[in-house]
């Protein structure tokens, strides 16, 4: 054919310009620490450079996602070790997440959303944010968590009934006053 | 542990994750429990709301630094493959979205949306910055598009900027400040948004509701950008030199069979003409085609012939042709030929069409999604006062883009026509559900009633288990309504998938190869393409063995029916449309002639049968066929005896003989061991002899295809 492909350059700009973000909340929210998010990102990349294009192509995020999630784990393995967690991990969150006291301060209805999100065990909160906030398949999902669909689902439900179960709660508090 | 297994389905459900038959369960269920409705909408809503709290609360994160970027850069051009050109700008596939794709693609972030935006703005800014930067820019905006479907006119600052225009930034940015307003409200509830648009584009009530039932207007949670190839600019990663990612059933080829043994041989007529059309784009990118993709009898049944229309009640006549065989010249070859009543345009029934058209990220290249609007284009012009046109479209996820509207409405129709883009993976099994769906809602009893789903069949998302795909057809086929499969495209089409789906679906599949193609198909073959004349229509041959030692049909291979599933009008057959020929041809062995058979062992408790009566009158074959009326539910049998008079291939019709070389051609191109004497010049001679008036130059083409292929094979 006449039309020719892109180059790998433009292929990991292009992808850079597009997962750059994501990854960063998502690396930083295993980390706590945006500055190693910053270099398990940028590892992630370097990576897509060394990687075999045809076979990434297909699956590119969810690709990413796995790389990234991988690396960042390494580095709060190592981190853990040579430093140990500030009580307060507030403080190093990112942005994304509300403090306690940002809280009253946010739209009703999301903050609860999110209070309750905080509240929930990490496998869970991960991949309800895969699935909602990067808007990955739970096949995908599956793939980057290393886990089973069957999981994948529990997680997903588990974490949206509880949600549900809140907002009923909190509607029927709001009629009662 | 708070919920149990309905849950997860339930929540399964909203997500767009079930497969095919759970997704069927609970669509059956919703239908009639108020109970289940409530809470799907319970946590629809849910669902929106978290996305929404998820996504507002996703601020920027400071973004690499210029050292790190710099780092990827450099690791990048180390390692970049020396197979990747550059490619140009305008290859990048810009699409303008629609407002299809507004409503059914998933959405980004609105900081990303904001980002996207600057980023546009910025533009301008860079220009100065040379091609690399420009292009990454170039990426951005176009995945920005692809994503969230701006206007048309997003075409217009790629053009701009190409020729060094600095204004079309700015334009494009109000563009996407538009989409970012519009972006808020809808992720607040995308579910109601979507059905508010599909009430914007005169949606009855009734069909949103019935769209949301069935959770079409469903919010399709999924990572399409990520995967999809267009989104790296890179709709032609299968054109790759190697990489090919066709299918095609192996097929094999009927052997020569015993009389005694099989007097009968029954099979399902086909009208399919894909094969062929397929043949010649190999062919004329100087390719012989795979021996898979060769289906003879669709070779064949690309031309029409010219047999006499039937005269009295039944929907088509047969004729019967016996002469010598050009290939083997001992044996006798026998045409049978069916012809449709034709109709006149004026005579054509209402129609009620629905296009599925599939607008997946693989539809990109010029020769699929822009060829097949051109080819609906022409379509649309056939149409007229009575019939109606409604079109789906599916991608990561499947949506209306028209409603059922009169072809009078020539603009409307034409119009969302245009708007259609390619991107994203694809939902073949919710595109079909949806289209069937509209088909059956605008039902004209006596008309024609028919789902046209143009595609290159690579589903992808969804239900891609074949099998699955296929039953589904099956139990949607039922409903009355017919289905036409125009298959588009090349490096990934798959084509056994569409031709079963064509078969199991009471329906005709042709390969759209050139806008020609289109116009043989979609014009001048209108009628046949859309009405049906009878359908479920098998042939039977009984053979005498006293004049005959054996058989061998050519072709039909994936048509073959067992001998007892003649009379059994549950067993699905093939259609025959209006005007429509349809040929079949089997090489015969005469009565006392030498051939070489697998051998049986000689019955221990049985005698080989005697000669009935009959046997004695000459006759070489009975030919049987069986066809239902469109509507109908039972079939009527027809009979016809024929005899061999004994023409040698140089007496025969200028049909005949052309029928013949095309069975010829094709063999040779499967390289099948009953080929005997046949050559390309062999066939050729006969090609040329049995040219006949040729009105629209097909058989023409045909003798330059054997032309090409007698070079291709000489050259290997």
């Amino acid at each position: 054919m006449t039309e020719t492909p892109l180059t790998k350059e433009a292929w990991v700009a292009a992808a850079l310009e597009r997962f750059e973000q994501p990854l960063l909340r998502y690396a930083a929210r295993i980390t706590r620490d945006v500055e190693l998010a910053r270099d398990v990102v940028q590892d992630t990349f370097l990576r897509l450079c060394a990687a075999e294009r045809a076979e990434v192509d297909a699956h590119l995020g969810a690709w990413l996602y796995t790389v990234c999630r991988n690396r960042a784990f390494d580095v709060r393995k190592k981190e853990a070790r040579m430093t140990p967690m500030p009580e307060n991990a507030a403080e190093a969150r990112p942005s994304g997440t509300p403090a306690p006291g940002d809280v009253a301060e946010r739209h009703e209805a999301n903050a609860m959303v999110l209070a309750v999100l905080d509240t929930l065990p990490e496998n869970q909160q991960e991949a309800f944010r895969l699935k909602f906030n990067d808007e990955l398949t739970y096949r995908e999902i599956g793939r980057v968590m290393d886990i089973s669909l069957g999981t994948v689902s529990n997680l997903v439900t588990t974490a949206l009934m509880t949600i549900r179960e809140r907002l009923r709660a909190e509607m029927n508090l709001a009629e009662e006053v | 542990m708070t919920h149990n297994i309905d849950n997860e389905k339930l929540v399964a459900y909203v997500l767009g994750e079930l497969d095919e038959a759970q997704l069927n369960a609970i669509e059956k269920r919703l239908e009639t429990d108020k109970e289940l409705q409530d809470a799907v909408a319970e946590l629809r809503a849910t669902a929106a709301l978290a996305k929404h709290a998820l996504q507002q609360a996703a601020s920027p994160v400071a973004s690499l630094s210029s050292d790190q970027r710099a780092a990827i850069e450099v690791q990048a051009k180390e390692n970049s493959d020396k197979t990747d050109a550059e490619r140009p700008l305008t290859l990048l596939g810009l699409p303008g979205g629609t407002a299809t794709n507004r409503s059914f693609v998933p959405r980004w972030p609105v900081g990303f949306l904001v980002a996207a935006a600057l980023i546009l703005i910025a533009i301008a800014g860079l220009f100065a910055a040379g091609p690399t930067l420009l292009r990454s820019s170039m990426m951005q905006s176009s995945t920005m598009s692809h994503d969230h479907g701006t206007t048309p006119r997003a075409h217009a600052p790629v053009a701009d900027l190409q020729s060094g225009g600095i204004s079309a930034p700015a334009a494009a940015s109000q563009t996407y400040y538009r989409d970012v307003n519009g972006e808020a409200d809808e992720l607040s509830n995308n579910y109601f948004v979507a059905g508010e648009r599909a009430k914007e584009r005169k949606v009855s009530a009734f069909q949103v509701e019935r769209l949301e039932s069935l959770g079409y207007l469903g919010e399709g949670v999924r990572l399409d950008a990520a995967t999809r190839p267009g989104w790296v600019g890179d709709p032609n990663k299968n054109f790759w030199p190697g990489h090919n990612t066709e299918a095609y059933d192996r097929i094999f080829e009927n052997p020569f069979l015993d009389v005694v043994q099989n007097p009968l041989s029954t099979f399902s007529i086909d009208v399919d003409t894909a094969s062929y059309a397929n043949v010649r784009r190999f062919l004329t990118q100087n390719t012989l085609p795979p021996p898979d993709a060769v289906r003879i009898e669709e070779l064949v049944n690309y031309f029409s012939y010219d047999y006499s229309p039937p005269d009295g009640d039944d929907p088509f006549s047969a004729h019967v042709e016996v002469a010598g065989c050009p290939w083997t010249p001992e044996h006798r070859l026998a045409r049978i030929g069916l012809k449709g009543w034709e109709m006149a345009e004026d005579e054509r029934p209402a129609s009620n069409l629905v296009f599925l058209l599939d607008v997946s990220g693989s539809m990109q290249p010029p020769n699929k999604l822009p060829l097949l609007k051109e080819a609906m284009r022409l379509l649309v012009e056939q149409l007229g006062e009575g019939d109606r046109i409604a079109m789906a479209v599916y991608a990561g996820a499947a949506g209306l883009v028209l409603p059922s509207t009169p072809c009078d409405n020539r603009e409307a129709i034409l119009d969302a026509l245009g708007r259609l883009e390619a991107g994203g993976s694809t939902n073949g099994g919710q595109g079909i559900r949806l289209a069937y769906d509209l088909a059956v809602e605008n039902f004209v009893k006596g008309g024609v009633n028919r789902v046209v789903l143009a595609t290159d069949g690579d589903f992808n998302v969804g239900t891609t288990n074949q099998g699955e795909l296929i039953r589904l057809i099956e139990k949607k086929a039922k409903s009355g309504v017919f289905l036409t499969v125009l298959g588009f495209g090349m490096g990934n089409l798959k084509d056994s998938t569409l031709e079963q789906l064509a078969d199991k679906g009471n329906g005709n599949y042709a390969y759209i190869d050139t806008l020609n193609e289109a116009r043989k198909v979609l014009v001048e073959e209108l009628g046949g393409t859309l009405v049906t004349i009878a359908k479920d229509v098998k042939i039977q041959v009984e053979f005498n063995p006293a004049q005959v030692r054996a058989y061998r049909l050519i072709g039909y291979e994936n048509r073959i029916l067992a001998a007892e599933d003649f009379n059994d009008d549950t067993k699905d057959a093939g259609e025959i449309g209006a005007g429509h020929t349809v040929t079949a041809l089997y090489e015969v062995v005469p009565a006392g002639q030498d051939v070489d058979l697998p051998k049986v062992d000689p019955l221990k408790y049985q005698k080989p049968v005697d000669m009935a009566q009959a046997a004695a009158s000459g006759e070489l074959l009975t030919l049987k066929l069986r066809y239902k009326q469109p509507d109908g539910d039972t079939s009527k049998l027809l009979a016809f005896p024929v005899s061999d008079t004994g023409a040698g291939y140089a007496q025969a019709t200028a049909d005949f003989k052309f029928a013949a070389s095309v069975a010829g051609f094709g063999m040779l191109l499967r390289d099948s061991e009953h080929k005997g004497a046949a050559t390309f010049d062999a066939i050729l001679e006969l090609a040329e002899e049995g040219l006949g008036e040729d009105r629209y130059g097909y058989r023409a083409e045909f003798i330059e295809l054997v032309r090409k292929a007698r070079a291709l094979g000489a050259a290997e």
